[in-house]
């Protein structure tokens, strides 16, 4: 029938010739595509159904609930808990790392600076660790009984302030940024250091000649030399503050008292531990709103400065 | 004094830096070799004598010679499929024309922005409808799939930067359309795909919440798994659960220090083209 239709309107050879100019392309991407439509798209395009459902993960029935879990959401005081921990976390771990890697890189990309791939190499290491190893290595630093923070503080005379830090709950989520930011730390400093090499050596000597101080130097000609390379970079810090998972896992679970609770531990718990799955997925789509939201920004960010 | 501070004022923070890097990684490794009791003195100091059961007895009873095999069987294979796929596809994105191509790559780099927890409950029932459970396939396609849009959106830009001539000298040389990726543009392709080689291995072999929520039989569990309960029930034995974070850290360390160079070329590439 099909089959008649097109050689009525005589299309099949269009067809064909359509066939015959986007097969190679097509067969090029179909094996990638059948895996990522399987194992992405599909699950994606389900948590977004999920999400419209009650479901415990056992029943044959999901019960359609329409908006309810966004509703119960709104009135969720752990989700609004979880949400501030991972602002707590964009912000922070997205301005603190950056600071002090342009501050670390322009020391490392300075003409006469001896030892540069030394440095850049041992500031790289941690970044190669699992998260699952930093979390620990992080938990023994931290530990009030032997932890190295505690030995440090007694032998500059701060022993009065050490504590079991992670057992506190004002300083929790401090605590495991902290470690987030060391494991992270070496990955800007690579990054701001290959794009300090695009910067015009001729611009500091110019700024030199006005006779401008290093620090001037650094606000007036790198910063925004650097441009691209910190939004770039930026943005990709601030995606990583909503999808934090790992080490809070592994550090915290999420305690003591619910502090150190972000979004995706929270989902985990609701979808994997409470088993209220259309819950959990509403809470999944929180964070991909948000990334995606943060990302569309940058790239109108990008278009606009590009052109 | 004050004058040698003021000279050397760059390496002293650099220098910091530094030991803030590597301390706490080298206490670890050095409590590994350590009696409990010798942790608990000092966690600074060398260890006095050198204790090398610790490691030998997270080799063998805390099975990290399993868990060391079971990443290798998981990370060996997604690092060729990625690769493969993401070299195909990218070609296709980079150098061919074909209808959506645009609207396919788009769809592609979601993947890149949408974070895994958004869609990992109802993968969960996915790969468990698929029968894989129980099986290493129950990581490695997912893991695979998750690293098609980073493999994809480097190679496409690497492909983006091959001249067109060379394609169109094969063909006219009759070469097919699948002989002028293979024997033309493949070859070409080497730091790029080192750069991906070596990326996702290190994703793979620290991947942590893929294994959590997929492989749950303890005898397929990779390494940054293994260790996350080993070192729950080892909480107390110290030189243990150090001798375990060795094991885990030492293989991907001393793979970073060989191919560093790729490591950060890859890097510094995207940055130089960004």
């Amino acid at each position: 029938m099909v089959r008649k239709i097109l050689h009525s309107s005589s299309d099949l050879a269009s067809v064909r010739k359509w066939i015959q100019r986007n097969k190679i392309g097509y067969l090029f991407i179909l094996p990638a595509l059948l895996l990522y439509a399987i194992f992405f798209i599909y699950p994606f395009a389900n948590a977004i159904y999920l999400s419209l459902t009650d479901w415990n993960g056992v029943d044959l029935q999901k019960t359609f609930v329409g908006l309810n879990n966004y509703i119960r959401m709104v009135k969720d005081k752990l989700m609004w808990l979880a949400l501030s921990r991972n602002a707590i976390w964009v912000i922070i771990g997205t301005v603190v790392p950056i600071a002090i890697a342009l501050i670390l890189s322009v020391l490392l990309g300075g003409r006469k600076t001896k030892g540069r791939s030394f440095f850049r190499t041992v500031y790289f290491m941690p970044v190669v660790l699992s998260l699952v190893v930093v979390g620990i290595i992080w938990g023994w630093v931290y530990n009030p009984v032997f932890g190295m923070l505690n030995r440090v503080l007694e032998v500059i005379g701060l022993g009065s302030l050490s504590r079991g830090w992670l057992g506190d709950p004002k300083l929790a989520i401090y605590m495991v940024l902290i470690a987030a930011i060391w494991s992270y730390l070496g990955f800007c400093v690579v990054i701001l250091l290959a794009g300090l090499q695009n910067v015009k050596v001729e611009l500091y000597d110019a700024a030199k000649c006005d006779g401008a101080n290093s620090w001037q130097q650094l606000i007036h000609v790198t910063i925004p030399q650097l441009y691209h390379v910190l939004t770039m970079i930026g943005v990709y810090s601030m995606i990583n503050g909503f999808h934090v998972f790992d080490i809070v896992f592994v550090m915290t679970r999420g305690g003591p008292a619910n502090s150190t609770e972000v979004i995706a531990t929270y989902t985990y718990k609701q979808g994997f531990q409470l088993n209220s799955l259309g819950y959990g997925s509403a809470l999944g789509m929180v964070l991909a709103v948000l990334s995606l939201i943060v990302s569309y920004i940058f790239l109108k960010f990008r278009e606009r400065s590009e052109v | 004094m004050k004058k040698f501070i003021g000279n050397n004022l760059k390496y002293i923070v650099l220098i910091l830096f530094a030991i803030f890097a590597v301390a706490p990684i080298l206490v670890m490794w050095m409590a590994a070799l350590k009696s409990s009791s010798e942790i608990f003195k000092d966690p600074f100091a060398l260890p006095t004598v050198i204790h090398w059961e610790n490691l030998a007895k997270a080799w063998t009873f805390g099975r990290f010679n399993k868990y060391l095999l079971n990443t290798f069987i998981v990370t060996l294979p997604t690092v060729s499929f990625v690769v493969s796929l993401s070299c195909m596809a990218g070609y296709a994105f980079g150098k061919l024309k074909f209808a959506g191509s645009k609207l396919f790559f788009y769809i592609f780099l979601l993947g890149l922005m949408v974070p895994f927890q958004a869609f990992m409950i109802p993968l969960y029932y996915t790969v468990r409808n698929l029968g894989l459970f129980g099986t290493y396939w129950a990581m490695i396609l997912p893991e695979t799939a998750l690293g098609l849009s980073f493999g994809i959106f480097l190679m496409r830009a690497f492909f983006r930067g091959l001249p067109n001539e060379l394609m169109d000298a094969a063909r006219v040389d009759g070469c097919n359309e699948f002989n002028v990726f293979l024997k033309i543009m493949l070859p070409l392709t080497g730091p790029a795909v080192s750069t991906l080689v070596v990326f996702q291995f290190m994703w793979t072999w620290n991947s942590f919440l893929i294994p959590l929520l997929l492989l749950h039989e303890e005898s397929l569990r990779p390494i940054a798994l293994g260790l996350m309960f080993y070192s729950g029930h080892h909480r107390t034995d110290y030189g243990l659960v150090a001798a375990g974070v060795t094991l885990a850290s030492l293989p991907v360390m001393i793979i970073f220090i060989i191919f560093q160079r790729h490591f950060i070329r890859g890097l510094t590439a995207g940055v130089i083209k960004g």
